[in-house]
């Protein structure tokens, strides 16, 4: 295919590239491309740093469009006080990121073990049915869990959002997981195993500690899930059990957006999910495509 | 399915399924039963402001509703139709391009290639609120910038026009979406043969010749999973939608999760937005088929 088109080519290129002789094209274009780059690494970055420099601005001066201000703490200091209490939301979403993380990264550790270790019958099918769970909009799981939780008082608790938060982080943490345990030989295994060890003691011993990096990665990208969680929330919390995410309404007051207190408010839900993001950097593509990309 | 054959030891018989249980049970538990009650409701009167739940049997009543008498329901199709088609070209031919600019590698490219993963750590309601923040008519910062470079959007409300209000819920989501995608491709990238691509350079073949004949079509798979992984998440959204515009102004951006959101909290219609919520889930399974056909392919492969 190439051999017929190559002549053309190289005809038609020797024409364009008069002027641009080699040196300095690559020069050129080189320069370019770093133009390109910062300037997408500065649209990248703008909204952030924009709510950074505005939770240190004063109620006068987050309206005004300006880049110089006096910064003031103060916006910290207010979320956290009546009526906007953003410590009862900070509490609420840490103890439900937390048990949801508790709960799913034990179970699916022992599933993914037997999904990579084994042949189990329907096996495929029981693992497209995990992935396509998460493919399920929000809107379509939350209806049942409404009534549900409407009918048992399940209302506004954590309980409830803990139970439902699993349908988030379950398919994540069980493919996630599969794939580092996918990635660990089979021999130090099957040496144990020969000398009398139990499956098990195997899992145990050997499996679980070559794991354990896999294990808190995918314990810190599940962690992010739960932490970000909005529509659940929206739809199970008023008052009592109101998330971070959710907590952002407050700020809506009557006289409009208080952008200092959002931005401040915006800051502590973010910064430690940054701080997270980063530390698992290299895994949170795969976790995201759940193998499909490698 | 998995690269390393299974070990045979008869007790493993019993465990392998122990093992898979709990976690089979949770999925069931919080996934699928609740699709199959959301189905089920979806063919009944389901009110929330009566004391039991759900009260008649409806048929196809509900289905037949949406089709025929709910305007907001067809405006909210078209909204997520357009919404997702938009934002997969966008953000996919956006993440490309800067994934074909940082794949090299250096210190500039990899240290933003870190930085990318920031506003995908961000929650989908806060880059909601962020970009109404930049859209705010007297203070907004990309609402000035527009301004300066295109003169007549100088004095526009963003949020107040219908069409510029869903240019912003766009602009939001190829922003928080761009870096991720940019990260698989920047991986996909890297699986093409670069003496591939110097053979064709050799040849005489120009950039846009190499990258069209070379990279793109080795490039395809993954391209191919990252457009259904976005279109899926694009027909889902919500959290943006609602801390940005809520739907508004009038129904302008109302996407189908918000518009299930309003009938079944507001309205109290649980019933008629379950059968919403299914007509939803319909898509959403043929993209997950073929998201699932890759991940498997991946895997008989390797």
């Amino acid at each position: 295919m190439t051999d017929q088109t190559t002549p053309e080519i190289e005809l038609s290129e020797a024409q364009a590239s008069e002027f641009w002789t080699g040196k300095r094209k690559q020069r050129f274009w080189r320069s370019i491309q770093a133009i390109l780059i910062v300037l997408a690494a500065f649209v990248m970055l703008v909204p952030i740093i924009w709510i950074f420099l505005a939770s240190f601005k004063s109620h006068v001066e987050v309206y005004q469009l300006r880049l110089f201000f006096t910064p003031t703490l103060e916006n910290y200091g207010t979320v956290f006080e009546e009526p906007y209490n953003l410590g009862a939301k900070l509490y609420n979403s840490t103890i439900v990121a937390f048990v949801t993380v508790a709960f799913a990264i034990p179970i699916a550790t022992m599933a993914a073990y037997s999904f990579s270790r084994f042949r189990l019958k329907f096996e495929t099918t029981i693992l497209v049915v995990i992935l396509a769970t998460q493919f399920v909009p929000a809107v379509v799981i939350i209806l049942p869990f409404f009534i549900m939780f409407r009918d048992l008082g399940l209302l506004d608790t954590r309980i409830g959002l803990i139970m439902v938060n699993l349908a988030i982080v379950m398919p994540f943490a069980i493919w996630m997981i599969k794939g580092f345990i996918d990635g660990i030989p089979m021999d130090t295994e099957e040496a144990a195993m020969v000398d009398g060890s139990s499956r098990l003691q195997v899992i145990k011993n050997i499996v679980l500690p070559m794991a354990a990096p896999g294990l808190v990665t995918a314990s810190i990208f599940c962690f992010i899930l739960a932490w970000n969680e909005f529509l659940f929330a929206l739809f199970l919390t008023n008052r009592d059990a109101v998330t971070l995410p959710i907590g952002l309404a407050l700020f809506r007051g009557e006289e409009g957006d208080l952008w200092n207190l959002l931005s401040a408010a915006g800051i502590i839900i973010m910064a430690p999910m940054f701080v997270l993001a980063l530390a698992i950097r290299k895994y949170f593509v795969q976790g995201m495509t759940m193998g499909a990309v490698r | 399915m998995s690269h390393i054959p299974p070990m045979p030891t008869m007790r493993d018989r019993t465990l392998k399924y122990l093992l898979v249980l709990p976690a089979v049970l949770v999925v069931f538990a919080t996934a699928v039963w609740p699709l199959i009650e959301s189905l089920r409701f979806s063919f009944y009167q389901g009110r929330t402001d009566r004391g039991d739940f759900p009260q008649n049997w409806l048929g196809f009543e509900n289905y037949t509703w949406a089709f025929l008498y709910e305007p907001p329901f067809w405006n909210s199709v078209y909204v997520t139709g357009l919404y997702t088609v938009v934002t997969v070209v966008l953000t996919t031919a956006f993440a490309l391009g800067l994934a074909m600019l940082l794949a090299p590698g250096g210190k500039l490219r990899s240290g933003v290639q870190t930085l990318l993963i920031l506003p995908f750590a961000m929650s989908p309601a806060l880059i909601g609120v962020s970009f109404r923040f930049m859209f705010n008519p007297e203070f907004g910062l990309f609402d000035a910038f527009f301004g300066v470079v295109f003169p007549p959007l100088a004095d526009v409300s963003w949020l107040a026009n219908p069409d510029l209000a869903f240019a912003v819920i766009v602009m939001a989501d190829v922003w928080g979406w761009i870096p991720f995608l940019t990260l698989v491709l920047i991986g996909g990238l890297a699986s093409v043969p670069q003496d591939t691509i110097e053979a064709a350079q050799v040849d005489g073949a120009s950039g846009w010749r190499v990258f069209k004949d070379v990279t793109l079509p080795q490039l395809l798979p993954v391209l191919a999973v990252v457009i259904i992984l976005k279109a899926i998440f694009s027909l889902k959204t919500f959290d943006q939608v609602f801390m940005l515009t809520n739907g508004g102004p009038g129904t302008a951006t109302q996407t189908l999760s918000h518009y299930i959101y309003i009938t079944s909290t507001r309205y109290g219609q649980v019933g008629y937005a379950a059968s919403v919520a299914w007509l939803m889930v319909i898509p959403m399974m043929v993209l997950t088929y073929f998201y699932a056909k890759f991940v498997f392919k991946k895997d008989d492969g390797a």
